[in-house]
């Protein structure tokens, strides 16, 4: 692991502060379960840690008229325990409940779980590759088993996070300070897929760091759900997951996000499925026909195509807890 | 002087012919009516406290004053010339106290022909130089200031590539090892496919699969003057200790080896390590004490592996399911350097079939090395049987029980004359297995999931391997003034239960309470000699030298309380803390009390393990059945039930003995449904050398694991009447869970593990057929 410089700011200004001048070569450190262990397989060496946990005021789940707002330092176990949380966004709880394991939910944060990096073992072993500034993705002719089926370009890493693939169906936006000052984007639009950037997977700059999510309050007759397939039952990442909410009227689809997890470099909004769910009856015909198109234009690779249909099957499996 | 005597002993399958000693002391046979207060009975670790709440020290813990940290640099490629290595720089990294490597060290060899540090670099992970400096982190800098200048070299990776004409030789001969393929056959098998009605074909494959014990490989070494103490986390203190005087060129007597408590070996802990060596070097040139325990990363890379392996089976069968003929061709990787490999055993042995043969090869590959690990060989080669069983029954329409029970062999029949197994139920165990898993109803269980989306399944298989034990094995019981005693034994317990059972074995041959007996093993220097702890012997083989050591220091004790009791010692027995007469047990004396009579006049006993007995061949059985639940839409299987019938003669400990079990179905469940090395096919680079991309099972995909131990003493094995049980569990287990899967969906998985990407792969492109 290389030397850097360990900061524990007391406020977020000087934070910012010493993100601003280290010239991208710093990183903020929240719960440490993803950072400590890219510092310490030498895959990220920065010259500077700045530790975000000293920061007092960001840890709160907060209730408003026109939503919820989460802390970056909320861990997940606290907001998976959240009583306003729990009433409101089962879709988050059931993300967060099939996330790693109890024991780095009570130390991973909210806003660490959204900037965590990609597991691609390429991106994480002795390998130049494009997202290190290199010249190839090496999952393309290699292993690729659990890589991009949607999204991909160039690199073909997937989005690693649970919770945000629930966040970006749920509508949420996050707030970001930076030196610049202060400013909120929609969730969906806080992550870039390779063709935009290949170095990162979010629209944080260097100076800048996600304080907040808000949740809007979901409208009457909303309902969420959230299906996840792995290879063992407790710290594993998603093959692949599907997020959906939808808003219910008279008993037909009136609003529907879907969005796909551990299938491509970003949360994966299909908005392919939600057409074919707007203004329909949730029946199975019409959610055979949503999972097919959620998944129609996907390119697999030599030993992913297994994503495809799985994929299909876990946003059939997600849209029919919903009719229920 | 005890007469000496031959005797067969096995070891991990490997059949060899020693010479021993008889023991002068009898111990009779506890036999199925002996009264036994402690042996056999259900005792918690005598250790268990101590390893808890972390008094129990592993290598790891091991800090000595002045102690540097070692590490290991390891090539970055597959195949490569080392040209130079260059440390300048990295010796001038404040803190660093020495850095070694071939260039600045004398040879020492290695695997043969081969070299401590090679000058070829052979696989990603071989050994290039080595570090010592004051902290851990400073010795990883260092590492990386380290420059090597490498030439490049063709390399190939998959075994099959490995073997054609055009690929590149890791061996001047090539990379078949031994240049040929082990061959072995009894009767004729053409003849035997001839008689057959039906004849099948399969193909089976399985991954490599990485010990993953959970403290790594590593050593603390230290030198006084011209003697070396290694802390080991070591399946074979001796093994190590010998290896450990060989390499360094020093008497053994000038090198001692500890191992007190360690987390896990299952067969890559059974040699001379690499890292020893190179801690002792380090540790002599800085004059410093060494610790060097292996990174995660490194241990997955190199200390060991289960093989892949490819299987073709061809069975020949009778409509009435009398097998006439077995045939298995396959190749095994054996890795970089001779490790091992092979999976025909089980072909050989499990059923009744007058013509078999097996062909082997065992290819290099650019890879880590195989090593033993849990019932090498037979967890690999059941799989492979036992699902070509299952494949032959329901071909047949035949029960795969009934086909089974029908095939029963009663005598070894790989061994040139045959013997009988000096106690096989395994047909008992196949009853109390159905019954438990309600085996004649299981097509209830197929039904019972939801059927769209969730099929059930019920699947079963056998097991065959040794665990016999054997000699030479020795002990040292000391009875001490106040009448504790103090056992002592060159043995190891690797987590396993071993210094529990030796307690009980102890104990209960004095008569005296657990309590009061305390044991020391793992120690070369303070230890008479036992073997290494690996092939499910150890419990059969220290067990009955402790037991005639003890019964030794109980004879001389009995000496002192005859004179008190006015009777001879042969009149006296004892038991529950007392030595009475055996004609009249009111006349009686403490054995503490007879103890302190003896004073300072030191009662050692001395036991060793006679020979095993003639005419019969030592074996374990034992019968899994799983029930699996397998998800159509996702292609998750879950295992529901697993049942896990054994018998091994007498059980030491039935506590001990069901963790061996779960702990086995559980290793074997990750086996069956997750756990496989991942390489770059590229680069040669292992890509998932953690737990979080290799991926034994968790405790949320484990269910209740549901032993049956049959208790039934073998009454000619050895004088407990019992044998090991530490590697039979993990046998059958993934065959059973794999025939489960079969019986769920009606397509068998052929390769495992079986993952979803191969489930949802398979459903998609066959017809399922309950002939599967
Ligand atoms: C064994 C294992 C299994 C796992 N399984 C899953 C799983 O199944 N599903 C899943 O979703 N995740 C899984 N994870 C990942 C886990 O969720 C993340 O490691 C965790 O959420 C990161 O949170 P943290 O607070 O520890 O982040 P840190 O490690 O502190 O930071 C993660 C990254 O985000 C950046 N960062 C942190 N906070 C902020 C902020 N406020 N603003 C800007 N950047 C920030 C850091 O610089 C760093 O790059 C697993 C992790 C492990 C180790």
């Amino acid at each position: 692991m290389r030397a850097f410089e360990y900061f524990a700011p007391q406020q977020l200004a000087d934070v910012i502060h010493t993100l601003s001048t280290a010239g991208g070569n710093a990183r903020v450190c929240a719960g440490g379960t993803d950072i400590l262990g890219r510092l310490k397989d030498g895959v990220d060496t920065p010259d500077k840690l700045v530790c975000l946990k000293t920061l007092p005021e960001m840890r709160y789940v907060r209730e408003s008229n026109d939503g919820v707002r989460i802390g970056a330092l909320t861990t997940l176990s606290t907001i998976e325990e959240d009583p306003i949380i729990r009433k409101s966004f089962p879709l988050l709880v059931e993300a967060l409940y099939v996330t790693a394991a109890p024991q780095i939910r009570n130390q991973a944060t909210m806003g660490g779980s959204i900037c965590q990096r990609p597991r691609c073992w390429y991106l994480r072993g002795p390998f130049d590759c494009l997202r290190k500034g290199g010249a190839k993705c090496f999952a393309v002719d290699g292993e690729n088993k659990y890589h991009a089926i949607l999204g991909g370009h160039l690199c073909y890493i997937v989005h690693p996070s649970d919770s945000a693939t629930a966040l970006v169906a749920l509508n949420a936006s996050a707030k970001i300070q930076g030196s610049k000052g202060e400013k909120t984007v929609p969730l969906e639009k806080f992550f870039v897929g390779p063709e935009v950037n290949i170095l990162k997977e979010n629209i944080l700059e260097d100076d800048e760091i996600l304080t907040e999510i808000f949740i809007p309050t979901p409208s009457a007759g909303a309902r969420g759900a959230f299906s996840k397939s792995r290879e063992r039952q407790s710290y594993d990442f998603a093959l692949a997951s599907a997020a959906v909410q939808c808003t219910m009227k008279n008993g037909v689809c009136a609003e529907a996000r879907v969005v796909l997890g551990g299938v491509a470099p970003i949360p994966w909004r299909s908005i392919e499925a939600e057409e074919e769910l707007k203004g329909k009856k949730l029946d199975p015909k019409t959610i055979e026909r949503a999972a097919a198109a959620a998944v129609r234009k996907a390119k697999p690779m030599t030993q992913n195509i297994y994503k495809v249909d799985l994929t299909r099957q876990l946003l059939s499996k997600s849209l029919s807890q919903i009719m229920v | 002087m005890p007469k000496k005597v031959k005797t067969t002993v096995e070891f991990e399958g490997r059949v060899s012919e020693i010479l021993v000693d008889i023991p002068d002391i009898e111990t009779p046979l506890w036999g199925n009516d002996a009264e036994l207060d402690i042996v056999g009975h259900p005792i918690p670790r005598v250790d268990g406290d101590k390893r808890v709440t972390g008094a129990a020290k592993y290598t790891s813990d091991i800090l000595l004053p002045h102690m540097l940290y070692g590490r290991i640099l390891r090539s970055a490629h597959p195949h490569a010339v080392v040209k130079s290595v260059n440390s300048s720089e990295a010796e001038k990294l404040p803190g660093v106290k020495a850095v070694i490597s071939a260039f600045n060290t004398d040879p020492i060899r290695w695997h043969g022909s081969s070299s401590l540090f090679d000058k070829t670099a052979r696989l990603v992970g071989d050994e290039v130089a080595a570090v010592a400096a004051v902290d851990e982190e400073t010795a990883a800098d260092a590492l990386e200031l380290i420059k090597v200048d490498y030439e490049t070299l063709p390399f190939v990776t998959d075994m099959e590539e490995a073997m054609k004409d055009t690929a590149p030789k890791l061996w001047p001969n090539g990379n078949v090892v031994g240049g040929k393929p082990s061959i072995y056959e009894r009767g004729s098998v053409s003849k035997g496919f001839a008689e057959a009605d039906l004849v099948i074909e399969e193909t089976f494959r399985t991954q490599t699969e990485l010990h993953t014990c959970l403290e790594t490989h590593g050593s603390v070494a230290f030198w006084e003057g011209d003697k070396l103490t290694v802390w080991d986390s070591t399946q074979a203190v001796f093994n190590v200790r010998d290896a450990l005087a060989a390499a360094l060129n020093i008497p053994s007597n000038h090198v001692r080896v500890i191992k007190q408590y360690m987390g896990g070996g299952f067969g890559s802990k059974l040699e001379l390590g690499k890292y020893t060596v190179i801690a002792a070097l380090l540790a002599r040139r800085t004059n410093r004490p060494v610790r060097l325990m292996l990174t995660r990363e490194e241990d997955q890379m190199n200390t060991g592996n289960r093989p892949a392996t490819l299987q073709h089976v061809k069975v020949g069968v009778k409509k009435d399911g009398t097998l006439t003929a077995i045939e298995l061709k396959s190749v095994n990787a054996n890795g970089a350097y001779l490790g091992g490999a092979g999976c025909g055993a089980p072909y050989r042995e499990m059923y009744l079939c007058a013509n078999v043969r097996t062909e082997e090869y065992a290819v290099y590959v650019n890879t880590g090395r195989s090593r033993p690990a849990r019932a090498p060989g037979h967890v690999q080669g059941t799989f492979g049987l036992e699902s070509m069983m299952d494949v032959v029954s329901r071909k047949i329409g035949m029960d795969p029980l009934e086909f089974r029970k029908k095939n029963y062999a009663t005598v070894n029949q790989a061994q040139t004359n045959p013997k009988p197994y000096s106690a096989k139920l395994l047909d008992q165990l196949y009853e109390a297995g159905a019954k438990k898993i309600d085996w004649w109803n299981r097509d209830k269980s197929r039904n019972s999931g939801d059927f769209h989306s969730r099929k059930r399944g019920v699947g079963m298989a056998s097991q065959i391997w040794g665990g016999g034990g054997g000699p030479p094995a020795y002990a040292l019981v000391k009875i001490n003034r106040d009448g504790s005693v103090n056992v002592l034994s060159g043995t190891q317990d690797l987590g396993t239960g071993t210094k529990t059972i030796i307690s009980q074995i102890a104990a209960e041959e004095l008569g005296i309470a657990l309590a009061d007996v305390a044991v020391d093993l793992g120690d070369t220097e303070t230890c008479p000699f036992s073997g290494s702890s690996g092939g499910s012997t150890t419990a059969a083989s220290v067990g009955p030298a402790v037991r005639t050591a003890a019964a030794d220091a109980r004879l001389q004790l009995f000496e002192y309380a005859a004179l008190e009791l006015k009777v001879k010692p042969e009149e006296l027995s004892s038991r529950r803390g007392k030595i009475f007469v055996k004609s009249d047990p009111q006349k009686s004396l403490p054995f503490k009390e007879a103890a302190r009579k003896a004073g300072n006049n030191m009662i050692i006993g001395k036991g060793f393990r006679g020979p095993n007995p003639d005419g019969y061949s030592l074996n374990t059985f034992g019968a899994h059945f799983a029930e699996v639940e397998v998800d159509m839409e996702t292609g998750r299987v879950t295992v529901l039930r697993h049942v896990a019938a054994h018998h091994s003669g007498r059980p030491f400990n039935p506590l001990t003995m069901t963790s061996q079990i779960e702990g086995g179905v559980i290793q074997s469940m990750g086996y069956a449904l997750s756990e496989q090395r991942v390489i770059d096919p590229a680069s040669g680079i292992p890509l998932n050398m953690n737990m979080e991309n290799y991926k034994p099972m968790t405790a949320l995909d484990v269910p209740t694991i549901e032993p049956i131990l049959l208790t039934q003493v073998d009454e000619h094995c050895n004088t407990l009447g019992g044998k090991g049980i530490g590697e039979p569990p993990r046998i059958p287990a993934a065959a059973a869970i794999a025939n489960a899967v079969a019986d769920a969906i009606g397509i068998r998985i052929r390769e495992l593990p079986i993952t979803p990407d191969k489930v949802l792969a398979a459903l998609k492109s066959s017809v399922p057929s309950h002939k599967v």
